[in-house]
C-alpha cells in the first residue's frame, strides 16, 4: 500500500498472544470500579459537567410514559370524546400524546373507544397485534368495558378484554374528557411502576 | 278523505281495513296484491319510501311500509300480514329503488323473503350467520363469533377460540 511515499505493511495481530483473562473483582470497591462508574463520574467532574444518576428502568419508563402515541381508531361515539380530549381545551399534548398515528406500527397505545361489535372484533384484535411492543390498551366507555347497554345483544362483544388485554378501564357513557385525563394519568402511573426497579425499591 | 281511505276507495278488493298508526293513516292490504297497491300508491304521489319494518308477532309476521309524499306533504303506512311458516311478499324494488336495501335489511334481521328482489342477501350481518336475530324464536344461547379469513372475508363460527383470549 503506497501512501505519501511511505510504504505501509498490513498490520497483522497475533491473537494468541493477547491475554483475555482478567482478575475477577472480589471486594465491593473493586466491583464498583469494574463497572466503570467511578471513572465516568471522575471524568465528568474534571470537565465540570453535570452528572445524572438513575436506573435504566426509571429512565426507560420516563421515556415511554412521556411519549405515548395513540393509534387513530374510534369505534363509536366515544371517539367523539377522544377528539375533544385531543383538542386545545383539554389538550393531551401536555402528556406528549397528541400524535395520533395513522399506522398501528408507530403507536404505543390504543384507545378502544366505543362499541366492539362481533364483526369489528377481529379487526380490533388485528390492530392490536399489528402494534409494536411495548403497547398498552385503554378501554373507554361502558360498551368497551362490559358491553354496556348492548350486553344482552346478539352482535356485541361483552367487553373488549375478551379479545385483548386491557390496562385501564374508563367508565362512562361516554366518559367526560376529565375522566379520560384521569385514566391517562392512571396509565402513566402504571408505566412508571413497571420493571424491576420498583420490585427492588429503587424507583421510590 | 285521508290517503288510506282514498286507497280503500280506489282498490276495495285489495285493502282489508283502514286505520291509524301513530298519527299516520294506515291501510292493511292483502299480501298477494302488494305490487298492484304499490303502483297505485306511487300514482297517488307518494314518491318516498321512508322505511320498511318487519315485525314478528309470534303467530304471524307483519311488514309495514312507511311512505311520504314530498308534493302533498302526506304520510301513509301500508301493512301486510304474512304466514309465520313461510313469510313471503312481492318486492317493490321495481317501483321504489330504495326498497333494495330496506328489503335486504328486513330479510337480514327478520327473515322475510321478498320475491323478485334483484340481490336478496344479508346487508348488516356477515354471510353464514345462523338465524334472523329479530325473530322471537332466535337462539340467544349459542353465541356466534366472526373471524377474518385468508382473503379478508368474514367467517362465522360458534367456538371463537382463535378470537377470544380465554375460553
Amino acid at each position: 500500500m503506497e501512501k505519501g511515499g511511505i510504504r505501509l505493511d498490513p498490520v497483522t495481530i497475533d491473537t494468541t498472544k493477547i491475554k483475555t483473562t482478567k482478575r475477577k473483582p472480589e471486594t465491593a470497591l473493586e466491583k464498583l470500579d469494574d463497572t466503570g462508574l467511578i471513572s465516568t463520574v471522575l471524568a465528568a467532574k474534571d470537565r465540570e459537567g453535570f452528572i445524572l444518576l438513575t436506573t435504566i428502568d426509571q429512565i426507560i419508563n420516563w421515556g415511554r410514559l412521556s411519549s405515548l402515541w395513540p393509534v387513530t381508531s374510534g369505534l363509536a361515539c366515544c371517539a367523539i370524546e377522544m377528539m375533544a380530549v385531543s383538542m386545545a381545551h383539554h389538550d393531551i399534548a401536555r402528556f406528549g400524546m397528541e400524535v395520533f398515528r395513522a399506522s398501528p406500527r408507530q403507536a404505543d397505545l390504543m384507545f378502544v373507544a366505543g362499541t366492539v361489535t362481533k364483526r369489528m372484533a377481529p379487526r380490533v384484535k388485528q390492530l392490536y397485534e399489528m402494534m409494536a411492543e411495548p403497547k398498552w390498551v385503554i378501554s373507554v366507555g361502558s360498551c368497551a368495558n362490559t358491553g354496556g347497554p348492548y350486553h344482552e345483544s346478539y352482535c356485541v362483544l361483552k367487553g373488549v378484554d375478551n379479545i385483548i388485554p386491557v390496562d385501564v378501564y374508563i367508565p362512562g357513557c361516554p366518559p367526560r374528557p376529565e375522566a379520560w385525563l384521569y385514566g391517562i394519568i392512571q396509565l402513566r402511573q402504571k408505566i412508571k411502576n413497571e420493571g424491576y426497579g420498583v420490585k427492588w425499591g429503587l424507583n421510590k | 278523505m285521508n290517503p288510506a281511505e282514498e286507497l280503500k276507495y280506489s282498490l276495495p278488493n285489495s285493502v282489508i281495513s283502514v286505520g291509524v298508526q301513530t298519527n299516520k293513516p294506515l291501510a292493511v292490504i292483502k299480501k298477494e296484491d302488494m305490487l298492484k297497491v304499490a303502483a297505485k300508491v306511487k300514482e297517488m304521489g307518494f314518491d318516498n319510501l321512508s322505511v320498511i319494518t318487519g315485525v314478528d308477532c309470534g303467530d304471524r309476521f307483519e311488514v309495514i311500509y312507511n311512505f311520504f309524499s314530498y308534493k302533498k306533504k302526506l304520510n301513509l303506512a301500508l301493512k301486510a300480514v304474512l304466514d309465520h311458516a313461510s313469510p313471503e311478499i312481492d318486492s317493490v324494488t321495481s317501483i321504489w329503488k330504495v326498497a333494495d336495501w330496506l328489503e335486504r335489511e328486513t330479510y337480514d334481521l327478520v327473515g322475510i323473503k321478498f320475491n323478485g328482489h334483484p340481490d336478496l342477501k344479508r346487508i348488516l350481518l356477515p354471510e353464514g350467520w345462523m338465524g334472523h336475530p329479530l325473530r322471537k324464536d332466535y337462539d340467544m344461547s349459542t353465541e356466534q363469533f366472526v373471524t377474518i379469513g385468508e382473503d379478508g372475508e368474514d367467517i362465522v363460527s360458534t367456538d371463537g377460540s382463535n378470537l377470544l383470549r380465554r375460553k
